[in-house]
């Protein structure tokens, strides 16, 4: 394919919004990443994805890439979608399987342990089959695994190359977070090392994913492991010892989210495409709460204003409770 | 005797009244006494099924009922703040629509009977409301009577609700209800087969609101035929536009939560918005009327062996079927702590992977935030419709 010069080449934006961290890619029409980045979300989801697009708009050569498409998935994916002028606003399972089938077209098994959540989905011939998602609990996830760090006195980033060096690792009930974390407390008392109980807390991880996330389905290879906790050695390793095979974790492993809404993106109709205006900063956005009393459901409905123009609104259970924004000039 | 009636009193006397004559009045037959009962009886909110409840009250109990709005959050917030935490959520819901009745009026409560603790939860609900303060009640719980003979139900209904009522006409009324329940259930399962491809939005929704106020009209059997073909030709008449090879999913789980829209935040109508073709085999005719355990339990082998509670051998035989008939995808709906459909998940996950159909598992508590489900419902719509575009 030739480029025409002037006419800018086609790009795509996907950003996912976590509960702790908020990843932004932009996409050329092949599926290649041009610009990546990562950073904490801080429980600010809109000033998180300002950030992203910022780091995004510095990366990116936008001399010869024009972004036509957004893409937002995570948890925050409607009111960050809302902000960006999202064309496409997917949840995290589809954009997670989307990504990794893209970039490993014969993979069988995703698992993905995030902040807040963790998920399996099983593959089959490039589609997904099955998935399962972490119920009622966070246990086992990104977010207990910082919270042990801070409690041992640890960078969690450090975790991996710890656990590598332990020979015992310690055994730790990690089923519930309150659980783990008197045990574990007690395994230090008991005068365990710590690289001991970090090991532990690895393989807790691994063994807690699979007997809980995972029970029922049929874990095959080839395995890819994403989400955050993915780039953790220790957990790595405690799943290859697990199953018994190997565990491929991709570089971009923890961008797969942002990248899937980007291909998504990519996917939408030709007739959705708008030219991205990297004008986020330009703009103030604001969110605001708003009980309904039309009757006793009280649903809470969100309004998103970008300055002070209503640009969209959810939250509520019926139509009583609509707030709709005024059609676009 | 004509001596002996000398002087004595004439025995009768005619005496002309002037003006206008009356008309001879005929002596009436003698009037029927009332029997109607003025105990104001409401149940819990379950599905659709207020109709049937209402036709029960004021056809069969013959006494007045008590008909409560839909629930809100404020039902469930009742519900689960005097609940133990660790009840299933039907409890909860339940007894958050008991105390909305209590307040609306309502003086007999009622409550059925099962295979699980829904047994205890009439004795246990009763408890709680008068621990509450609640005094001016009572309960009609069907688990005191549950398998004795049948006139141990009329008695205890005499006893509770109305002392006059009529064997004859309840019984003859009872039939009608069971008709009518058939009918909602016949007609709920076309609708959650066409409602999703609905041409104009809410559409069927209206339709099925006007069905239910016209069975609600309903006395006599013939009025519950006639209503039900009267609903039946509005649904079909209403434009639909259903794809080739439409998304097809089946719903199974347990009987409450699987039922009810306010206990399960409205799966149902969330798949339809997805444009879903939906079915539901477990509704009052197939588990209560038409139900045979071993039938279902056969139908399920070899995956169940013994009946294992309440709705487990239809929960399994019902998602077996779906797969078997092609259906893309199964819905398992339950209550946190529902300790029958929990033995049902081991079984149904080996029907997925044996039939490499997916089965989404979904486990319900008293939350209020639909965000979570909604992830999962759309992840599982994706999943099912890119697995149905890429196998022709």
């Amino acid at each position: 394919m030739t480029r025409s010069t002037g006419a800018p080449e086609r790009a795509f934006l996907g950003v996912d919004t976590g509960s702790i961290s908020t990843k932004g890619v932009v996409t050329d029409a092949r599926g290649t990443i041009l610009a990546r980045s990562y950073l904490w979300t801080e429980g600010a989801p809109t000033d998180a994805a300002r950030r992203v697009v910022d780091e995004l708009a510095a990366q990116l050569d936008r001399e010869r890439y024009e972004v036509v498409a957004v893409g937002t998935t995570g948890s925050a994916r409607r009111l960050v979608g809302a902000m960006l002028g999202a064309q496409v606003v997917k949840n995290e399972i589809t954009a997670h399987a989307v990504g990794t089938t893209f970039l490993h077209p014969d993979v069988r098994t995703i698992l993905e342990i995030g902040g807040q959540d963790s998920k399996i989905i099983c593959v089959e011939g490039g589609v997904a089959v099955d998935y399962a998602m972490n119920t009622l609990c966070a246990a086992g996830t990104g977010s207990f695994l910082s919270s042990q760090a801070h409690r041992l006195g640890v960078e969690v980033e450090e975790f991996g190359d710890i656990a590598a060096t332990s020979e015992h690792p310690a055994n730790i009930a990690a089923r519930c977070t309150v659980f783990a974390e008197s045990d574990l407390v007690h395994k230090l008392q008991v005068g365990y090392e710590k690289r001991d109980v970090i090991a532990g807390l690895c393989r807790a991880v691994a063994t807690n994913y699979l007997n809980n996330v995972a029970k029922g389905k049929r874990v095959e290879a080839p395995v890819v492991f994403q989400g955050g906790v993915s780039k953790n050695s220790g957990v790595v390793r405690a799943f290859e010892d697990e199953l018994g095979m190997e565990v491929l974790v991709d570089a971009d492993g923890h961008l797969m989210g942002a990248f899937g809404a980007a291909l998504l993106a990519a996917d939408a109709p030709e007739s959705q495409r708008r030219p991205f205006a990297w004008d986020v900063d330009d703009f103030e956005f604001r969110t605001r709460e708003v009980v309904c009393g039309r009757c006793a459901n009280h649903c809470e409905v969100v309004c998103v204003y970008r300055d002070d123009e209503l640009i969209d609104s959810w939250g509520n259970r019926c139509d009583r409770g609509a707030v709709r924004p005024r059609a676009r000039a | 005797m004509a001596e002996k009636n000398l002087g004595a009193e004439p025995r009768a006397t005619v005496s002309l009244r002037e003006g206008e004559s009356r008309p001879t009045l005929l002596r009436r037959r003698r009037a029927r006494p009332d029997r109607h009962s003025r105990k104001r009886v409401a149940f819990m909110h379950y599905g659709y099924y207020d109709v049937a409840f209402q036709y029960f009250t004021e056809h069969v109990l013959d006494a007045d009922y008590v008909r409560m709005p839909a629930p809100t959050r404020r039902t469930l917030e009742i519900g689960s703040e005097h609940s133990n935490d660790y009840v299933c959520a039907p409890f909860k819901h339940i007894l958050g629509d008991y105390v909305e009745a209590l307040e609306a009026g309502a003086n007999v409560l009622v409550q059925f009977t099962g295979y699980c603790r829904l047994t205890y939860y009439g004795e246990l609900q009763e408890m709680i409301l008068r621990d509450m303060g609640y005094d001016d009640f009572e309960m009609l719980n069907f688990s005191f009577v549950s398998g004795r003979p049948f006139k141990d139900y009329v008695a205890y209904c005499k006893k509770v609700v109305n002392p006059n009522l009529s064997v004859a006409a309840g019984v003859a009324n009872m039939l009608v209800l069971l008709r009518m329940v058939k009918h909602l259930d016949a007609y709920n399962d076309y609708y959650l087969a066409n409602a999703g491809f609905e041409v104009e939005p809410r559409s069927f929704e209206r339709a099925r609101e006007a069905f239910f106020e016209d069975m609600r009209c309903c006395s006599t059997m013939a009025d519950v035929d006639q209503a039900f073909r009267r609903g039946m030709d509005a649904l079909r008449a209403l434009p639909t536009s259903k794809p080739e090879r439409p998304v097809r999913v089946g719903i199974v789980g347990e009987s409450f939560t699987a039922a009810d829209p306010a206990s399960n935040l409205e799966i149902e109508r969330k798949l339809l918005s997805m444009r879903v073709e939906l079915a539901r085999t477990l509704n009052i005719t197939n588990f209560i009327l038409r139900y045979s355990e071993e039938n279902a339990r056969r139908s399920a082998a070899p995956y169940v062996t013994y009946d294992m509670g309440p709705t487990s051998s239809l929960t399994i035989s019902a998602a077996k079927r779906y797969i078997e008939e092609g259906f893309d995808g199964v819905v398992h709906v339950k209550s946190s702590g529902c300790t029958p459909e929990i033995d049902c998940m081991p079984p149904l996950q080996r029907l997925a992977r044996d039939y490499r159909a997916p089965i989404l598992f979904l486990t319900y508590d008293s939350q209020t935030s639909d965000t979570g489900l909604d992830t999962r419902l759309e992840a599982f719509y994706d999943m099912l419709a890119m697995r149905k575009e890429r196998t022709i």
